[in-house]
């Protein structure tokens, strides 16, 4: 067991704040550009500039590879730094328990807040026989192994809400990995696979057009955007909503007023009105925790994650 | 909304002065990216979006696009001069263009590069403007089992790619499906040939392999030569530097062809413009009368593919802005941008935002023409890089190379891949290995190989579902009968040789 930084942090939090940056920031995500995690950044770095919260420049860096391996292991290599910080997502907690590579968890990295969870919501063809939920899962139990989800990796959120349904049903349908967003809804649109589970805003001008039909949202409460479709508890099945997670994690080693500082401009950053307009504009949750909460949700998580992957038949490895 | 109409309007926008403006930055921009190997047009992208986001919606998409097909053009021009492809639909270039060069034709092909890029791109957005919607409903209908018809399709050009050994051009395809094996398994997490090293997980890029064995590889087995350094012809005079009537006429097919193609791959939101270049490179060689020409530096040979990978970004653009679906790296960040300028791309974008729309196709008729005038004078002046001795064009390839892989991805490890497949592409020259093949395997091979396990898992298991499909069983006929072709033409030699004997 390490000792948590953050743990200092909430000591000290009350304390005035010591550190400033003196040098641009680096702000490290795993995706190329144009990914989720790279426009995430992107516009948390813009709302930051432009609320003149930070001192610096900040400027993203794109350290894409192996999931989210390449980016951990480069935030872990800089060890004390106080000028880096990373935007991680739930592959980061996924990679290290499925891939032997992915040696850096994010025990081994400060974390500093997380800030959004993203919901997702069922969606169909809007000419499929399924009205509900309970309709699609009851088909998938008459004919076991007949019906198909596109989705994304095997350790994808996708997934994980497959296996919990299947696991609470007694239904089962296949899962069909795509590389790609774009091929997964070709996929559903074009009939090949029956259901998909999918981003509200990737999902909203579908349904707009009439192309696809809302099941159940993955989601605690309803989302504004789809005020008709209920939750997974409403629809009839007690499983867990499994969201996307976002936040910002900082390198191991770096001092407790340096934690401090980067709190603070985050905690600062999801009170504007600017972050809170770009959290409607894309159906994200707030989903903002402290240090020492993230820490504790990343344990839960992981456990968590570990049962569901282990019952799905993806080797673990940690 | 009409169509002629609805051109009209486009131009009204995208003539005002300010969006021709933005419309030649973007086009310029592209060129610039594209000629630069490694730095492609989504990280350019991405790193105008701030800037984007304080333009006018209309102007800032007319930019983006043409860096998008800007770089198509700028993308030929260092694989025909230093067999380095500046993208990774400019590959299949190498192979004639850089021959082409050797010869003193660099400036011939160049032209052609560019014409052919003309033609098919303004036939690229002639495609989006006419059937953009019908054509998305088309890409819909292709699934896992004809993606891997496609690639199934594009791999059996393997018996066009060989040189004078058949199992030499296998094994050196079996290498290139091997390396596009390397990495995590999307469909199990697991990890394939990794040898434990994290760099690996993701796979090896495409272009280290490509520019190690295209490009050092050429530089190490020249520095072999020990004789007197000389220059390579370049000819005098602007006349002799542009491609002549006979080029023209001898790239009709080629223009033709790599336009449709390049087009119908392009919407295919699994396919991409280096798959588009290469169908159109084989199907190009297939139905040519001087097929074992191909590779010694056949004009063709170059304006297929670049036709092909400039009408790929006009069909690309048809699922991005009928359905929202984004195919490619670049679309996604397109996809971003709209929806960070506050729109809501899907299937009532065209419809609710007809001025957008209209104004983005209207602005590439107009950047194709700047492209076009941007390029051809530039060709001259590109052909005289030929003309420095071997003694400075020979670092400047291998600097090009390394600064253009560090550039894109900042990993030493990526330089060491470099090095170590320079050394392979020189000993495959060296053992008389064609490298066409394996860049052909590691292309296709990846999406091939999903394609597969995704059809088998929807069929569960049944390997019928790859022929009773229409689609895929028509291009699974087409793949079968190019694999034939080498038999015909033996055939056709033996009777030659009959009839002469009989003579």
């Amino acid at each position: 067991m390490k000792i948590f930084p953050a743990l200092v942090t909430a000591l000290v939090a009350t304390q005035a704040q010591a550190f400033t940056p003196t040098r641009p920031i680096e702000v490290v995500v795993h995706t190329g550009p144009g990914g989720g995690s790279d426009l995430l950044a992107r516009a948390a770095v813009l709302i930051i500039e432009k609320e003149k919260l930070a001192p610096v420049r900040m400027q993203v860096v794109n350290k894409p590879g192996g999931g989210s391996t390449l980016a951990a292991a480069y935030l872990f290599e800089k060890k004390g730094d106080p000028h880096t910080i990373g935007f991680f997502t739930g592959v980061w907690l996924t990679s290290p328990i499925t891939t032997a590579e992915a040696k850096v968890t994010l025990r081994d990295l400060t974390p500093i807040a997380r800030l959004v969870l993203e919901p997702a919501v069922i969606a169909v063809k809007a000419d499929a026989p399924y009205k509900t939920l309970g309709d699609f899962v009851a088909v998938a139990k008459k004919n076991p192994g007949q019906l198909k989800q596109s989705g994304g990796s095997v350790t994808s959120r996708d997934n994980v809400v497959r296996q919990l349904l299947q696991k609470s049903s007694g239904a089962r349908w296949a899962f069909i990995s795509f590389p790609g967003g774009g091929e997964r809804i070709s996929a559903l649109l074009g009939g090949h696979v029956n259901m998909m589970v999918i981003e509200p805003s990737e999902a909203g001008e579908h349904i707009r057009a009439g192309n696809m039909r809302v099941l159940a949202q993955v989601s605690e409460k309803r989302l504004a955007g789809f005020p008709n479709a209920p939750t997974l508890k409403e629809a009839g099945f007690d499983v867990p909503s499994v969201p996307q997670v976002r936040g910002v994690v900082a390198p191991p080693g770096i001092a407790a007023d340096n934690v401090a500082y980067w709190e603070d401009i985050f905690r600062k950053l999801t009170r504007t009105a600017s972050w809170r307009k770009f959290l409607e504009d894309n159906q994200f949750e707030d989903g903002y925790q402290n240090a020492t909460e993230l820490a504790r949700f990343y344990d839960e998580f992981t456990s968590q994650m570990r049962g569901i992957l282990q019952e799905a038949g993806v080797k673990i490895v940690r | 909304m009409d169509i002629a109409a609805g051109l009209l309007q486009g131009f009204a926008v995208a003539l005002q002065p300010a969006n021709l403006l933005w419309c030649f930055v973007g086009v310029l921009l592209g060129t610039v990216v594209g000629i630069m190997p490694g730095l492609g047009p989504p990280a350019t992208i991405a790193m105008l979006l701030p800037i984007t986001a304080l333009m006018n919606p209309a102007g800032a998409m007319i930019m983006l696009a043409g860096i998008y097909y800007g770089a198509k053009y700028g993308g030929s021009t260092t694989s025909i001069l230093l067999n380095v492809p500046g993208e990774s639909a400019s590959v299949v270039t190498c192979l004639d263009g850089y021959a082409m060069a050797r010869k003193g034709r660099a400036g011939a092909a160049l032209g052609i590069a560019a014409i052919a890029s003309f033609i098919a791109g303004t036939v690229g957005v002639l495609g989006l403007m006419l059937v953009a919607p019908p054509l998305a409903r088309f890409a819909l209908a292709f699934s896992a089992p004809e993606y891997f018809a496609l690639m199934a399709f594009g791999l059996s050009m393997v018996v066009l790619l060989a040189g004078r050994s058949m199992a030499k051009a296998l094994l050196a395809m079996l290498v290139g499906l091997w390396i596009a094996g390397i990495g995590t398994d999307l469909f199990t997490s697991t990890s394939r040939f990794t040898f434990g090293r994290m760099e690996l997980l993701s796979g090896i890029d495409f272009v280290v392999v490509a520019i190690g064995i295209f490009a050092i590889g050429e530089v190490l087995a020249n520095l072999e030569a020990r004789e007197e350094p000389q220059l390579l012809p370049v000819p005098k005079g602007l006349r002799n530097l542009l491609p002549t009537m006979q080029d023209l006429r001898d790239c009709r097919f080629a223009f033709a062809q790599g336009s449709v193609i390049g087009f119908l791959v392009g919407v295919l939101p699994g396919a991409g413009s280096t798959i588009a270049s290469f169908i159109s490179y084989g199907v190009e060689k297939a139905f040519s009368r001087r097929r074992e020409e191909f590779g010694s530096g056949v004009i063709e040979g170059v304006a297929a593919p670049e036709g092909a990978n400039n009408s790929e970004t006009g069909g690309a653009l048809v699922p991005l802005l009928t359905l929202g679906i984004p195919g490619s790296g670049t679309t996604a960040i397109l996809l971003a941008a709209l929806v960070l300028w506050g729109f809501r791309p899907g299937p009532l974008f065209i419809a609710e935002n007809p001025n957008l729309f209209w104004g983005l196709v209207a602005s590439m008729y107009i950047g194709n023409v700047m492209l076009l005038i941007l390029n051809l004078p530039l060709v001259p002046l590109f052909a005289q890089v030929l003309r420095t001795p071997v003694y400075v064009l020979y670092p400047l390839i291998l600097g090009v190379s390394i600064v253009g892989i560090y550039a894109s991805s900042g990993s030493l490890f990526d330089l060491m891949l470099l090095s170590g497949f320079g050394l392979f592409g020189y000993l495959m020259r060296k053992l008389d290995y064609p490298s066409a093949p394996l860049i052909l395997g590691l292309v296709l091979g990846g999406a091939m190989e999903r394609a597969l396990r995704q059809s088998l898992m929807m069929s569960e298991g049944s390997l019928t579902i790859l022929v009773s499909r229409p689609i895929s069983a028509v291009m699974l006929s087409f793949a079968l009968l190019i694999l034939l072709v080498p038999l015909f033409s033996r055939f056709n030699s033996w009777r030659l040789r009959a009839l002469e004997q009989k003579d």
